[in-house]
């Protein structure tokens, strides 16, 4: 039954990749007809990068949700004419939208007083000498009792206890309003100042400043445990990804982890399926394999996927498929990768229960190959952001955007390296950048494992390109993530130090922006859905039709789309073997130069 | 007795003996502290006239938490009746009694607004499923039933 579920599943995503929109999926709001670099087919990578990294939101500390907060007030306060207590009370009931509360209290000022209980004239209560409390029905002299804007008079005392009791009910305590049950008017936080116990007062101002945050539709609190930023978006060009000054990045849209360039339902999807199977992965996926050559436990502790048992044994091989890494080649997807998932040849006839039962084993170990590499590059990104905070020594990182200002303090191993190589600290650089970059790939590559998982079989042409595309960018990040981390252990510690440290970082940072090449094609490519694909088998229609000609790029000049089918005829293959030119660097490289 | 309430509610700033002396005002209604524990109160409500509790001796329990008068006191029915918004354990739904409590209420007030619940059933926020659905579908037989009802168990002896 399994198995069925998942094909149900698989197809139904499709529908979600190919219908054409998956810009609009990214930018729901007004204007997302201009998805950027979508339009230009033939731009500088570079320049896409440093277009998609303009930064669409602000992240903001408490002292500058408090600055916001006042100033919100102020304009209020100051275009309405009204004390700034009514300001913010009024903006607590418009979600803190300035101009949802002027357009209101323009069209009508007497309903919105009304509703939200302000009123106009304060009620002067009377000149007795002695007021009876509303609530305890003790009689007070003037001093010890107060009232709101209505008039009603209660003692300090209940006050003080009706505050307590709202205050403890959480934030709703921000709509508090006159004991009395015939009365609405409001009460501010000016009588909470005056009246309430120091710890109510307290727990209020927190209230009110996480309602500004929380109530607000363009702001949200970065979602990492502890971490107190919080994240005012503005919605139009770019995704969703948003890195916290925490470090944390996070989707804005659906507040999981960051993970273009993979849509939020998908994602929504796999974390639901994950939780679902975690019991059945507890067991497949322990945290150690054994050697396939010594049966030695082995934990993994280091980031790239070659492995090399301790002596004597010293068997080399893939962490992922446990085979011996001298196989490894153009079977498993590239020297470096081992990406591809060969779903067994059902042969022969079997009878109705053994194919089930195949089929669910199949189901599950379809699952568990794409969860494991799904799981391997969240470990594997962890291992690389503690490696590049070891390296940066202050956590200035922001792990979305690669071209940060580096930290001028560098860290012991980069002054141990400095002094070995005697090179100037500045141009040691490169090695920050390659950390960065393996960082960001871990995270893409990661959620394109839980892509690929909802890709359907049965589209053979966008399977292929898809694991082309994976592979390749796979393939250059292992050799990426092996320099920086075994090579560079080499300048560290061997002596005498090795001489060749010019061509140690020609090759880094060469490795660095091919890798960064790779993985700004993947990232393209799902996000327009793959297809590209769509353009050269033949289903132009879809392809024609997305946004800004989404698969441009050899649309123009090869537009034959002869074949209604876009199946893995002859044709097709042709055009996919056209389509892996153009979208490796290499083929970029060819573009450019035309 | 009042002096004895006033002691208890000096405790707990709310002087019960003020409602007390308006509990006894008000038409229909009684409530007594219980003599171990003067938060709990025996309360009897006369059915009102022209409902179908007409003639019924209604008896309730009335329990003043720690928290009054900032949280509402607990209130239920011990006599069985039938009613949209009384279930069969006797509790009551109630706005006044939940979120809309306010500590300007009285013992007084959430009496008569019981007894006002009498005299208009409303079965579109019901408690009581059946009775709501019965009452909905076919009034006049419901009226009868809860008639039926107040003679069977609310006669008063």
């Amino acid at each position: 039954m399994d198995s069925e579920d998942d094909m149900h599943d698989a197809n139904s995503v499709d529908d979600d990749y190919y219908s054409g929109d998956t810009a609009a999926d990214y930018c729901s709001d007004d204007d997302c007809g201009d998805y950027e670099f979508m339009d230009h087919d033939f731009e500088d990578p570079h320049d896409i990068v440093a277009k998609h990294q303009q930064k669409n939101y602000v992240v903001l500390n408490e002292a500058d949700i408090c600055q916001r907060q006042e100033d919100d007030i102020t304009t209020v306060s100051t275009v309405l004419s009204i004390p700034r207590v009514a300001a913010s009370i009024l903006l607590c009931h418009y979600h803190w939208s300035v101009s949802n509360v002027h357009e209101a209290w323009f069209a009508d000022e007497d309903r919105i007083r009304k509703t939200v209980g302000l009123l106009e004239r304060p009620v002067q209560f009377s000149i007795a000498k002695l007021l009876t409390c509303g609530i305890c029905f003790e009689s007070y002299p003037l001093d010890r009792i107060s009232t709101a804007a209505c008039g009603h008079p209660f003692c300090s005392t209940c006050w003080k206890s009706y505050m307590r009791t709202s205050i403890d009910g959480g934030p709703g305590c921000l709509m508090l309003r006159c004991p009395d049950p015939s009365c609405s008017a409001a009460v501010g936080q000016d009588m909470i100042s005056r009246l309430a116990s120091d710890d109510d007062k307290g727990k209020y101002a927190r209230y009110l400043l996480r309602s500004y945050i929380e109530d607000n539709r363009k702001t949200k609190w970065c979602p990492a445990p502890g971490c107190e930023y919080a994240v005012e978006f503005v919605v139009g060009g770019g995704g969703y990804d948003v890195a916290c000054s925490c470090s944390y990045g996070f989707c804005w849209n659906c507040t999981e982890e960051a993970h273009r360039p993979v849509d939020c339902s998908t994602v929504a999807k796999w974390i639901m399926k994950n939780s679902a199977e975690s019991e059945n992965m507890n067991w497949i996926l322990a945290n150690s394999k054994p050697c396939p050559k010594c049966k030695r436990p082995i934990e993994k502790n280091q980031g790239c996927m070659h492995m090399t048992c301790t002596p004597p044994c010293k068997f080399e091989f893939c962490w992922l498929c446990l085979g011996a890494w001298t196989d490894h080649g153009e079977r498993t997807g590239g020297f470096y990768a081992c990406n591809r998932y060969e779903a067994a040849k059902q042969e022969g006839a079997y009878d109705e229960t053994e194919r089930r039962r195949e089929m669910a084993k199949n189901s599950l170990e379809r699952y568990t190959h794409y969860y494991e590499r799904w799981a391997t590059n969240q470990s594997s990104r962890q291992k690389a952001l503690a490696d590049l905070h070891q390296m940066q020594n202050v956590h200035l990182c922001n792990s979305l955007s690669l071209s940060l200002s580096l930290s001028l303090s560098l860290s012991p191993q980069l002054e141990k390296l400095s002094d070995r190589q005697s090179q100037p600290e500045s141009q040691l650089k490169f090695i920050i950048e390659a950390w960065l970059q393996i960082v960001e790939c871990r995270r893409v590559l990661k959620w394109t494992y839980a892509y690929g998982y909802y890709l359907s079989e049965d589209e053979h042409a966008k399977r292929q390109f898809f694991e082309y595309l994976q592979g390749e960018a796979e393939a250059g990040l292992e050799r990426l993530h092996q320099c920086a981390e075994k090579d560079l252990q080499n300048y560290l510690t061997a002596e005498p130090p090795p001489n060749d440290f010019n061509d140690f970082r020609t090759k880094l940072a060469g490795l660095t922006s091919v890798t960064r090449n790779y993985f700004e094609n993947l990232v393209r490519a799902l996000e327009n859905g793959l297809s590209d694909v769509d353009t050269q088998g033949g289903c132009s229609k879809t392809a024609a039709s997305s946004k800004g000609g989404a698969g441009g790029k050899g649309k123009s000049g090869r537009g034959k789309a002869a074949s209604k089918t876009g199946g893995p005829n002859d044709d097709s293959q042709r055009q996919i073997a056209n389509l892996f030119l153009f979208a490796s660097p290499l083929g970029w490289l060819l573009l450019q130069k035309l | 007795m009042v002096f004895i309430v006033r002691y208890v509610v000096r405790l707990k700033p709310k002087p019960v003996g003020d409602f007390l002396l308006c509990v006894g005002t008000a038409p229909g209604i009684s409530a007594s502290p219980s003599e171990e524990n003067m938060r709990y109160f025996n309360v009897m409500i006369l059915g009102p006239s022209q409902s179908p509790y007409e003639g019924g001796v209604f008896k309730l329990e009335l329990f003043l938490p720690e928290e009054y008068p900032m949280a509402a006191p607990k209130v239920r029915f011990l006599t069985k009746i039938y009613h949209p918004n009384i279930d069969k354990l006797g509790r009551i739904c109630l706005d006044i009694l939940k979120d809309k409590w306010s500590p300007a209420l009285q013992i007084r007030t959430v009496l008569l607004s019981i007894q006002a619940l009498l005299s208009a059933p409303n079965p579109d926020d019901p408690l009581s499923e059946n009775v709501a659905k019965h009452w909905k579908t076919n009034e006049a037989e419901a009226v009868e039933t809860a008639k039926e009802w107040t003679q069977l168990y609310a006669s008063g002896t």
